[in-house]
């Protein structure tokens, strides 16, 4: 058995930790390439949103590599990512690939535990009672590691307007990541993290300025994976902004145990209900979150928000026609990119800039 | 009965399939209900979102209407089954209409979601009613007399949109078409149905291919029961009453009774895109021998010749089908 799963942001480090620590034999896809992408597309049709495309890039890759087991998490309707594996267990079928699939469920329902009991029957006979008594110990490893990368990317995007020399932040961001990436064991990690974080903070830093205030909204693959936006994080923050994203793996995870008394789950709860001025029912997804989270932001003197979402999403396509009308209440520059398969990181960088002096002059201005 | 005002029905969505049981509720309440025409003829759309083409019409169809009626009826449809969901966009639509007209007239958005208690198409239209200031005894003699006349309705579908002008299926007041003469071909027709019967997304195809000689048969006339059926086998639940009409139907229709199938599709609609990649991926693992099947996508840019030189081939294809495995054509409805 050989266990795989998608890229997406950070996460390889901490599912990589998982079954490292439960002694589970893993193959971690290359990272998200021009390649990846051409198998997608190839193999999907135009209208699928990007994260399909690469999820299945990412998993053909995986399995010419070797593995035969992919993890991958499910989602609920009513967006398409709840059907992704009905239509990419075809599509390999269709390719000749030999594959299991393990679906993590969404929600801890009884349905989902049955449906997983069923897809783990095989799965656990190749398991030896090592590896399960060790399974806990590795989802804590993996939780804190998740926590660690998370911690180490926050400091980033706080640090990165300030630096004196370009592409500092993100060179020691890397490094960092990677310090996180090797520690095995808890203790060891906590070392990292530390280390990690002073190396961050080494960066040298110009102090008086005054960065802008963006914030990060819409569909949570494209905010969470710079594969896919093509480093927008990184290219607001080098071109002097400060940027502020509410996807993080622990609010997506959190969200899905249902446990709302967190602090960054009530968030979600206050975007949602500032987005029902404009609309009257859950879309579904991070459409009302996005309308929501760009109405508080304004509320809170943020100088832009940008707005991503893969080409043809169906619940952020109705978020982009009102965040424009929220933009304009709001007196707040709301940047859509819309991201898909074609060469644009040029086009994103041109873009994000205009954006960016505009912000100036605002600035200027008033 | 004095007339109490305009309503307005955007010729969009999913209005084309509750327009009948829509329209006579209201008359029944005493409120006259306007429909907006079809594009003009230079084709002028008007959107506020990137989205799909009937989505861009639904919002061109309500600017249309805006200054001509008191109330705009767009029910939010959330759900039109017990279990199955609408696309994420419906849970949007007045939403995205209201903010497109400026908030220049009211909207009834009363919500249907079969899921739930007390949201079924009934209760919502009683809602909008009592909204309306109807009483609640004349509401629901007004939805048992619309409920009637779209069972109806619904039983001559097949003879409508074979006999009539695909612009005047749902003219109510239109007389019952000629009985077309007998066709060569039985062809499935299948896709959402503000695709396939919106002469603007469709060009008007229908009207093509009755011409070709092909009688037009569609998912309307499939039960329940036969859609499922085709749907048991595969390996996550198809959550979109939609998508699973068009899957079941299109697999239903391949096991036999057609000698070809059309699928349309709107160009960026999200179900079909995901599962069109499932339809083909299946039939092409199947290895049965089945009837040909035509997929189309269309959008507010597609022409009408090349649609057209595309049904002439297929119709050919169908011919050549026919010689080759000496099949005898099978007279029923």
């Amino acid at each position: 058995m050989k266990v795989t799963f998608p890229h997406l942001g950070t996460m390889h480090i901490f599912c990589k930790a998982i079954a490292e620590a439960s002694g589970i034999p893993y193959i971690v896809p290359p990272e998200t390439s021009r390649k990846t992408l051409t198998l997608g597309v190839q193999h999907s049709n135009e209208c699928i949103c990007l994260p399909f495309k690469i999820i299945l890039g990412n998993f053909i890759e995986a399995l010419r590599m070797g593995a035969d087991t992919i993890v991958m998490v499910g989602s609920g309707p009513p967006c398409r990512l709840g059907l992704y594996d009905l239509v990419q267990k075809v599509i390999l079928e269709d390719m000749g690939l030999h594959y299991r699939w393990l679906t993590i469920p969404p929600r801890l329902t009884w349905q989902a535990l049955w449906k997983n009991y069923e897809e783990t029957k095989e799965l656990k006979k190749e398991l030896s009672w090592k590896n399960i008594l060790l399974f806990p110990y590795g989802l804590r490893l993996g939780w804190k590691k998740m926590m660690a990368c998370e911690t180490l990317e926050k400091l980033a995007m706080r640090i990165r307007p300030r630096e004196i020399q370009k592409g500092e932040t993100q060179r020691r961001l890397k490094k960092a990541l990677s310090m996180v990436d090797e520690a095995k064991t808890l203790r060891t990690l906590d070392q990292a993290l530390e280390r990690g974080k002073r190396l961050l903070q080494g960066t040298e830093q110009d102090v008086s300025r005054v960065p802008f205030k963006i914030a990060m909204v819409g569909e949570l693959y494209t905010v969470m994976d710079p594969h896919i936006n093509r480093g927008v994080e990184q290219k607001l923050g080098e071109l002097g902004a400060e940027v502020t994203r509410s996807s993080w793996f622990s609010t997506h995870i959190l969200r899905s145990l249902r446990r709302n008394k967190a602090d960054q789950a009530s968030e979600r709860v206050r975007f949602f209900e500032a987005s029902r001025a404009y609309l009257g029912y859950d879309v579904g997804a991070e459409c009302n979150v996005s309308i929501g989270e760009a109405i508080v932001r304004a509320q809170e003197g943020f100088d832009g928000v940008v707005h991503l979402m893969p080409f043809a999403c169906m619940p952020e396509t109705t978020a982009s026609g009102i965040l424009t009308r929220v933009g304009k209440d709001w007196n707040i520059p709301i940047l859509t990119l819309i991201l898909d398969e074609q060469e644009i990181e040029g086009r994103i960088q041109t873009l994000l800039e205009a954006f960016v002096e505009m912000l100036q002059w605002k600035r200027k201005a008033g | 009965m004095e007339e109490k005002g305009r309503i307005g029905i955007p010729r969009a969505l999913m209005f084309y399939r509750y327009f009948p049981l829509w329209k006579v509720f209201f008359e029944e309440l005493g409120w006259n209900v306007r429909v907006s025409d079809g594009l003009d003829k230079r084709g002028n759309i008007v959107y506020l979102e990137d989205s799909c083409f009937p989505m861009k019409l639904l919002v061109t169809h309500s600017l249309v209407l805006k200054t001509q009626v008191d109330y705009l009826y767009l029910p939010r449809l959330v759900s039109l089954h017990r279990h199955h969901m609408m696309c994420p966009k419906f849970r949007g639509a007045p939403d995205i209409v209201r903010l497109a007209t400026d908030g220049m007239v009211p909207i009834l958005d009363d919500l249907v979601d079969l899921r739930v208690k007390g949201h079924s198409m009934r209760e919502s239209l009683l809602k909008t009613g009592k909204r309306l200031g109807a009483k609640e005894a004349e509401s629901k003699q007004a939805f048992q007399k619309a409920e009637a006349f779209f069972l109806n309705f619904q039983k001559r579908w097949l003879e409508r949109i074979n006999n009539l002008p695909i612009k005047q299926v749902f003219d109510l007041e239109a007389p019952e078409g000629v009985e077309e003469p007998e066709k060569t071909f039985r062809v499935a027709f299948i896709g959402h149905p503000y695709n396939l019967f919106d002469p603007d997304v469709s060009k008007e195809i229908l009207t093509f291919a009755k011409s070709l000689g092909m009688r037009v048969i569609t998912s309307e006339t499939l039960s329940e029961r036969e859609i499922n059926a085709q749907l048991s086998d595969l390996s996550k639940e198809v959550y979109w009453s939609s998508g699973r009409e068009i899957v079941g139907s299109l697999f239903h229709f391949l096991s036999g009774g057609v000698d070809g199938m059309i699928f349309l599709t709107s160009f960026k609609c999200g179900i079909d895109a995901l599962l069109q990649e499932l339809i083909r991926r299946k039939l092409k693992r199947s290895g049965k021998v089945s009837p040909p099947l035509l997929i189309l996508s269309l959008d507010e840019h597609s022409g009408r010749e090349g649609l057209m030189t595309r049904l002439e081939a297929f119709r050919d294809v169908m011919e050549e089908r026919r010689h080759e495995f000496n099949l005898t054509y099978v007279r029923s409805t």
